[in-house]
């Protein structure tokens, strides 16, 4: 059984940074871009309870093979996936295995993806992004300097934090915002 | 919303509060939370990465970040109370020496091409994204008061990241297409110009002199073709918009085109050529989605459904009824 710190830090250093790739790869082969992030969130959690046995030596190689496996079980499952897909995706080894497809980031270039990302967020959100992350203050300090509600700066940072998120993973940085206001995590962390 | 949604959602909630420090019954819950499906951890390990990306920005930050970030509620506010004056000074003068590098770095256009069927992904110094699709040449170049690309040949889609100081013009012959950050795909073919937008606004120019000089501002769901000095300007649906951007995802959607012109547009990405014998058979409609660079399935699906008599000759498939 691999330590949890160990898989994480394998995540950091092997899985996140092939996201834009594997995002890509999904694209290519699923007809309903709604599904893509669905899938992606499958696939990390096969391979983080495959990686828990042990951690594969090829990251790259293990994350698109899981990947091509995790959608063809889907196609075959949903039954709405013409044939001939699932057939090209059975025969190809995905192509984004190869390395020429996504540029490994330098620091600066990650650097300047958050910038970008953060620019693109609204207004008022992309304020108190700026204020809690970069300026570092507390979620208090922030709501006490705009003179609005604590839960009105957690929600804007969670919704800020996701969208940059998706940006920075080579995403279009727009998430689908819930339509309760209700915090999540409080309903969920009740059972 | 989907439960993949929820526990994201979820997952940058308790982030944030871990951010702010947790109780012990908080953090238990945490726990409890995350060790209840690897769905759970892997979301919040992904949030939490992209997390610890955004805080390295506030070792390079500027004196202009908080300036900008407070312009639109409290423009006196200093919120740099208890820092001393050397640190900000030390930040700007960090980020002006990232700035002045990048600029030593990029001094001239660099070169971008694609083969048949190729696409390719090109990250440019300024966090602009631009994708190339089948048979394009592309050229750009960003110093730092201008970003500049010019589209010899082929299509392209980009993603402009917004700089109000430094708007960024695509050059395609003697049209030339303007944008501070959005998205928008441009396609050239000879004289022929098109360009379609995805979000945020975009101003065409035409040629300087003739009588379509004055730009067109559009925004969108537009789309222009451009020829000689003329722009036709329309508008499409959003779901059109996906439609013409699918060959992003290596797919061509038809939305019920003549043979004719799905059998020119398989023709942009494959050695393989089709062609189509007779009038009535050109003339049929095609709808769906397909790989673009499958031709043989399309070939395939074209003898099958619709009963088409395929003939294979050298390179080329010849197609009639």
């Amino acid at each position: 059984m691999v330590e949890d710190g160990e898989l994480k830090a394998w995540f950091f250093r092997e899985v996140f940074p092939l996201e834009a790739a594997l995002t890509r790869y999904i694209r290519r082969n699923w007809r309903n871009e709604n599904d893509v992030a669905d899938l992606r969130q499958d696939i990390y959690a096969k391979v983080y309870t495959a990686a828990q046995r042990q951690l594969p030596l090829n990251a790259r190689a293990f994350l698109f093979t899981t990947a091509r496996n995790h959608l063809i079980n889907t196609a075959k499952r949903a039954k709405i996936v013409s044939f001939d897909l699932v057939a090209d995706l059975e025969a190809s080894f995905p192509e984004a295995a190869s390395a020429d497809l996504d540029r490994q980031l330098t620091a600066r270039d990650e650097l300047r993806r958050v910038q970008a990302g953060l620019e693109r967020l609204p207004t008022r959100c992309r304020q108190v992004m700026t204020l809690r992350r970069v300026e570092g203050l507390s979620t208090k300090e922030v709501a006490a300097h705009l003179n609005i509600s604590v839960s009105t700066v957690e929600q804007q940072v969670v919704h800020g934090l996701r969208a940059l998120t998706n940006y920075m993973m080579g995403g279009q940085g727009r998430i689908r915002r819930s339509p309760s206001k209700t915090p999540a995590a409080k309903s969920e962390s009740q059972s | 919303m989907s439960a993949r949604n929820a526990i994201e959602e979820t997952a940058a909630y308790w982030l944030v509060r871990q951010g702010d420090g947790l109780s012990g019954e908080e953090q238990a819950q945490l726990d409890a939370w995350l060790n209840a499906a690897a769905e759970h951890k892997t979301a919040f390990w992904r949030l939490e990465y992209s997390w610890e990306k955004a805080g390295r920005l506030s070792a390079l930050r500027g004196p202009d970040t908080l300036v900008e970030a407070m312009a639109e509620t409290t423009p006196s506010a200093s919120l740099r109370r208890g820092q001393p004056r050397w640190a900000v000074g030390l930040a700007a003068t960090l980020a002006l020496a990232v700035l002045t590098s990048t600029a030593l770095l990029w001094p001239r256009p660099a070169h971008y091409a694609t083969d048949t069927g190729e696409r390719r992904l090109v990250a440019l110094s300024d966090g602009s994204r631009v994708e190339l699709n089948t048979e394009t040449r592309l050229r750009a170049s960003m110093s730092p008061d201008s970003r500049e690309a010019w589209l010899d040949e082929g299509e392209a889609y980009f993603d402009v990241a917004h700089d109000a100081s430094r708007p960024f013009t695509v050059h395609m012959g003697d049209r030339t297409v303007r944008v501070l950050g959005t998205r928008f795909s441009v396609r050239r073919e000879g004289e022929k110009v098109q360009v379609l937008v995805a979000e945020g606004r975009v101003r065409l120019s035409g040629p300087k002199s003739g009588p379509a000089a004055k730009p067109v501002l559009l925004v969108r769901g537009d789309v222009a073709t451009g020829m000689g000095a003329s722009v036709l300007q329309s508008r499409t649906s959003d779901q059109r918009v996906d439609d013409q951007l699918a060959w992003r995802r290596g797919l061509l959607v038809f939305d019920q085109i003549t043979l004719s012109d799905a059998a020119a547009e398989f023709n942009r990405y494959n050695q393989t050529q089709l062609k189509v014998l007779d009038p009535q058979t050109a003339a049929i409609r095609i709808g769906g989605s397909f790989e673009a660079t499958n031709v043989e399935a399309f070939v395939r699906l074209l003898q099958s459904a619709y009963g088409l008599e395929i003939d294979h000759d050298d390179g080329i498939v010849k197609i009639s009824e």
